[in-house]
């Protein structure tokens, strides 16, 4: 009895090895994303900032309004343009994110108590340097803005004390929680990596119905009156197995080389990442179920995997999204997948909430292969 | 021109018979834009859950909560009390931030002793964090503003005077090309162009594949007609595709979800014309050397993602190393996306984009050279066993 379903099992290591195509992307492609993805982020934070500094005053005050830029967190000061003109220029090059110019008779104006303004472009057409941009020199313009006025009461006759009370009396300290740093790396890396990694797994389970019945062998199966369940069950054991042994090493290299934390949940994401795999090869054999041959049955496998990334909310959030495509993201094992990765990787949700998406998976693989099953006894 | 036209009418005909392949020609490339613009209709993020736990519950502390609570970025949740209460619904993604007074809060500012309240946001996904970030340090300036204003009136200052005071520096910025932070306008661009490079490159690797998996290659080899006549005519049919792709898809985003789509209209074409050419001659290319549509398709299939995120669109290429910025400028997608950002976006002129202009015409004729270098003579290669790997795969005969 398991002689036979051993037979099977080595039978498809076998087809795997000698398809040529998909060994090499199993084999390679998911480790070098991760080597390339880490590389890419490699800088973990977003700092240094190219900004310009235009100074038209020259004065002490404005020069103390420069170094505070200088020092300010992820601000790197990289051109000093003499006009508004050469800064503007510059922005329009992409040569600086954001510029700050200082006024003529800055320090004249401060002095007298008299309004002027700091004025501040950022470059908006990248999303990512605008909003640490404007986050770093808002930080810097009210210091400015609280220095100039606790002169200024001082100047009026109020105790420096008092001022600084008038400014500052009011403590509030942001704190990020989950990802202190804000690390970029931490935040992107694994998961880029495992949506490489499920999109390289449906290529291969895409090819467990249509590439077994789309060979001539498929009839002396038929005929021999074979068992295809055992057929199917052997197949997927072996595929299953090997998307495992694929994720293992990266989630070995991510968390003990690349020290991407895994909150001390290593067990856990990889029963975790089995559940999803076992969900996800439901998947593409439901893709091959239908398919006319293997190369329909990798498309429609991709169609599915290639926005399901996008459509996880492991991004941009699932509850910015519009209510349908919500429902419709539900059905789908990569959302329940990535969003249960985010939760086990930097938070502590507790067994009580992340069973709920062990169960989801664990339905959606029964559902997706039940329809599977069903299809393939009626076509063949 | 006759033979060009007789074998770009055979291929249409083709892509018109195969159903799967009519859609990825015509109908996908819209869906997935389709499908893109509905997940990110909402552009800017809203109604950020917050839980508000105050301990204090004093005037003082009332203020600052109410400040947090008339923000229209965030929508209190109102079952969250204690601290616990927030921690779990941080843990569980009930709430993405939370404000956090401590008992005594009044009291101990009254005395001057040493108290903070502490605002904390989920950092796991830096798209909440980033734009929390930015959101809680703009209230948090209101709520000092608000405080020094009252405490200069508490100190006998007239209204005029304080606002004279507090308005002394103005600290204006102002956000160029995308003052929203608009995701939408952020993402969405990049992402047509992944599309048309995918899908192109899926649609055309299949134009060679096909003939041979039908044995029809050997006739294209042994026929009297020039091998540009070959790659033009097999060619065409999926240039006019693509480009029409691209216009329809800059189209449709800028006329059905307001995507910012302004700039030289000039540019705008050449720059698709380019990349348009480019695709068709790279998937040309592929298709001559891989040995069927399966094995081209699985390669395809898998450029998208680190095309994507080596090419500096998102993560800045000044924070990505040089040998991978080295890589990433090989890739035409990366030329492209930054010049139609430049274009459509930042509303730049010929002079900013001429370098990148060169460089995918360089692209575009390096592509089509490879393209035009199949051999017209070839020996059957004779092989073992291969599994889908042969100039056939299952289910295809």
């Amino acid at each position: 009895m398991l002689n036979s379903y051993l037979t099977i099992m080595r039978r498809e290591i076998t087809y795997m090895w000698r398809d040529k195509g998909l060994r090499y992307i199993l084999l390679l492609v998911t480790l070098l994303s991760l080597f390339l993805f880490w590389g890419t982020y490699s800088a973990q934070l977003l700092k240094d900032i190219p900004t310009a500094v235009v100074d038209l005053d020259r004065s002490n005050a404005s020069r103390e309004i420069t170094d505070k830029l200088k020092t300010a967190e992820n601000l790197k000061i990289t051109a000093r343009p003499g006009s508004f003109a050469e800064l503007k220029e510059l922005i329009k090059q992409g040569e600086v994110v954001t510029g700050v110019v200082i006024p003529e008779d800055y320090a004249k104006d401060t002095a007298l108590g008299r309004h002027t303004r700091i004025y501040t472009v950022i470059d908006g057409s990248n999303f990512i340097y605008a909003t640490n941009a404007s986050t770093a020199v808002l930080s810097v313009t009210r210091t400015v803005s609280a220095e100039v006025g606790i002169q200024q009461l001082t100047g009026s006759g109020m105790q420096y004390q008092q001022a600084q009370e008038a400014y500052r009396g009011i403590q509030i300290q942001q704190e990020p929680w989950f990802n202190p740093t804000l690390n970029y790396a931490f935040f992107l890396v694994l998961g880029w990596v495992l949506n490489v990694w499920q999109q390289c797994c449906t290529l291969a389970s895409c090819m467990i119905i249509a590439g077994e019945t789309g060979m001539c062998s498929w009839l002396q199966i038929k005929a021999a009156g074979f068992s295809r369940l055992k057929l199917f069950t052997s197949k997927s054991v072996v595929h299953v197995i090997t998307f495992m042994l694929l994720i293992l090493p990266v989630y070995i290299i991510a968390n003990w080389v690349f020290k991407i934390p895994f909150n001390d949940h290593f067990w856990l994401l990889t029963l975790f990442t089995l559940v999803f795999t076992i969900s996800l090869h439901s998947i593409g054999a439901l893709a091959s179920s239908v398919a006319r041959n293997s190369l329909d049955a990798t498309r429609y496998g991709m169609i599915i995997a290639l926005p399901s990334f996008v459509l996880s909310g492991y991004t941009w959030p699932l509850e910015a999204m519009p209510q349908a495509l919500q429902v419709f993201a539900k059905v789908i094992p990569q959302t329940w997948f990535f969003q249960g990765v985010n939760y086990i990787t930097f938070k502590n949700p507790g067994w009580e909430f992340i069973s709920h998406y062990f169960i989801v998976l664990a339905a959606l693989a029964a559902v997706f292969y039940t329809l599977a099953a069903a299809i393939t006894a009626y076509r063949y | 021109m006759r033979q060009v036209l007789n074998i770009a009418n055979y291929e249409t005909r083709h892509v018109f018979k195969d159903i799967v392949l009519f859609g990825m020609v015509f109908l996908i490339p819209l869906a997935y834009i389709a499908f893109f613009s509905c997940v990110y209709i909402a552009g800017i993020l809203t109604d950020i859950p917050l839980g508000i736990v105050d301990l204090d519950n004093s005037k003082v502390s009332r203020e600052i909560t109410t400040t947090f609570k008339n923000c229209p970025k965030f929508k209190t949740i109102d079952s969250i009390n204690t601290y616990d209460q927030l921690e779990k619904a941080m843990n569980n993604g009930t709430v993405r931030a939370g404000i956090v007074v401590p008992e005594d809060y009044a009291q101990k500012t009254s005395h001057r002793q040493d108290t903070k309240i502490m605002a904390v946001y989920d950092a796991s996904n830096l798209i909440w964090g980033y734009n929390i970030k930015r959101y809680t340090s703009q209230v948090i300036g209101e709520i000092r503003a608000n405080h020094t204003a009252s405490y200069l009136a508490g100190q006998g200052y007239t209204e005029k005077e304080v606002k004279n005071i507090m308005s002394s520096i103005s600290g204006n910025i102002e956000v160029w090309y995308n003052p929203t932070y608009n995701y939408t306008a952020f993402i969405l661009p990049a992402l047509i162009m992944m599309v048309l490079h995918q899908i192109g490159l899926l649609s055309v690797c299949l134009t060679v594949t096909r003939e041979k998996e039908n044995n029809c290659w050997l006739q294209y080899l042994c026929s009297p007609i020039a091998r540009w006549k070959i790659f033009l005519g097999k060619a065409l049919p999926y240039f006019i595709a693509i480009f029409f792709n691209y216009a329809l898809l800059t189209w449709s985003t800028s006329y059905f979800i307001d995507l910012k789509i302004i700039g030289s209209t000039a540019l705008i074409v050449l720059l698709g014309f380019l990349y348009s050419t480019f695709i068709t001659s790279a998937g040309f290319f592929i298709s001559t050397k891989v040995p069927n549509s399966l094995q081209a398709t699985r390669y395809i299939m898998l450029l998208s993602i680190p095309m994507f995120i080596i090419s500096g669109y998102t993560w800045p290429a000044t924070h990505i190393p040089g040998f991978i910025n080295f890589l990433a400028r090989l890739l035409p997608f990366t030329w492209m996306a930054e010049g139609f950002r430049l274009v459509t976006l930042k509303e730049l002129g010929f002079q900013y984009v001429n370098h990148i202009i060169l460089i995918l015409a360089a692209a575009a004729a390096l592509s089509t050279i490879l393209a035009l270098q199949f051999k017209k003579r070839q020996k059957p290669r004779e092989k073992g066993l291969t599994v889908n790997c042969g100039p056939t795969y299952p289910g295809n005969k």
